[in-house]
């Protein structure tokens, strides 16, 4: 077959993927009504200087738990605790995870060995939110959250992971060194 | 209204505008995402927050660049991420499911079928070749915005655009000439 013919088909193939599927008119209405419901945005006039998606989260991560966030609805970043007088290598960060349908949820992340059993969280918001305190050292971490057990989900509120292809990706979170605590 | 209005309209607080964005890209991420996770519930709910995730950041879209790259470019991400928690809660494709959405589908049994057989055989492709045969061939972007949205080099992604043509030639000439 000819280089012509070959294109013809893989063309005709891709065209074929490109019919309309069935329920795309349902779901597509589904999310116009959930970006409806997003909360409004602040108007931004400032441009900014060209850096990847990833890292403008990151940036504003990192900015939120220097104490300079302005929060938002749902889940929150970690927010850091103000450093102790003492040795404190270590500083208090809270993570916190709206889940209203969750029977439990838990902190998983490379300061726990990934252990799903380690770092219960605790519902704080009624039966909406949950939370849980862990000391860090500075520096960046990676983690997640178990959902009843099985269902491991990123943080909605913070960075991902950069790691490429089907490599671990999880949320980060930036522990400052000094007294930057929010 | 062109997508460079509708974006700057969106960063200044218009729902409405990303609204028609949505509209507008809705089913080519779904496409990409059905494809790259072979499973149209979890593809569902990747390009949902795809879209929740591009409008809460949009502030941050820089000016000048193609929206439907940046957008596909987070698509492409959550889909990974999605694949890797997937396989750590050892969920499985059901043929049963998919067999149960085709016999819901109201089009002709022939555009159906043929859909349905070239699903089959992108589907076998490994996931790095099924990524750059579907940005090629179904969404007709080219290698340079293949690259951006990807991370890979356009060398990398014509040799996985090859490799998976190799692959499914036999496959799809079995399709289109019995």
């Amino acid at each position: 077959m000819s280089d012509v013919d070959d294109e013809e088909l893989f063309e005709r193939a891709g065209a074929a993927l490109r019919s309309p599927s069935a329920n795309d008119a349902a779901a597509r209405e589904a999310l116009v009504h959930a970006i409806r419901d997003e909360p409004r945005r602040s108007p931004v006039t400032t441009s900014r200087k060209a850096s990847p998606w990833w890292m403008a989260f990151a940036a504003a991560a990192v900015a939120f738990v220097a104490g300079l966030g302005t929060g938002r609805s749902m889940s929150r970043p970690p927010s850091v605790a103000k450093a102790g007088s003492g040795d404190s290598a270590e500083r208090r960060v809270e993570f916190v995870f709206v889940a209203p349908a969750a029977r439990n949820v838990s902190l998983v992340g490379d300061f726990n060995g990934w252990d799903a059993t380690a770092t219960p969280m605790r519902r704080t918001d009624g039966r909406t939110t949950w939370s849980v305190a862990v000391p860090l050292a500075a520096g960046r971490h990676v983690y997640a959250f178990v959902v009843d057990g099985n269902d491991w989900v990123t943080d909605p509120q913070a960075p991902l992971s950069p790691e490429q292809w089907f490599g671990q990706r999880n949320s980060v979170v930036v522990v400052p060194v000094g007294d930057r605590g929010s | 209204m062109t997508d460079e209005a509708l974006v700057a309209r969106a960063v200044e607080g218009d729902v409405d505008a990303y609204a028609a964005l949505a509209e507008q890209y809705y089913s080519s991420c779904a496409r990409i995402a059905r494809r790259m996770l072979r499973n149209d519930a979890d593809a569902e709910d990747v390009v949902q927050e795809t879209f929740l995730r591009a409008f809460r950041a949009i502030g941050r879209f820089e000016r000048g660049r193609e929206f439907r790259v940046w957008l596909f470019t987070i698509l492409v991400n959550q889909c990974r991420t999605a694949a890797t928690s997937r396989k750590r809660r050892h969920l499985r494709f059901s043929d049963d499911e998919a067999a149960i959405a085709r016999a819901a589908d109201e089009r002709p049994i022939a555009v159906v079928e043929e859909k349905s057989a070239v699903s089959i055989a992108v589907d076998s492709l490994e996931p790095l070749l099924r990524e750059a045969f579907v940005l090629k061939y179904v969404e007709g972007l080219d290698y340079a915005e293949m690259a951006t949205i990807t991370g890979a080099g356009i060398s990398a992604l014509k040799m996985r655009v090859k490799r998976a043509c190799d692959a499914l030639r036999p496959k799809l000439e079995a399709i289109y000439h019995e």
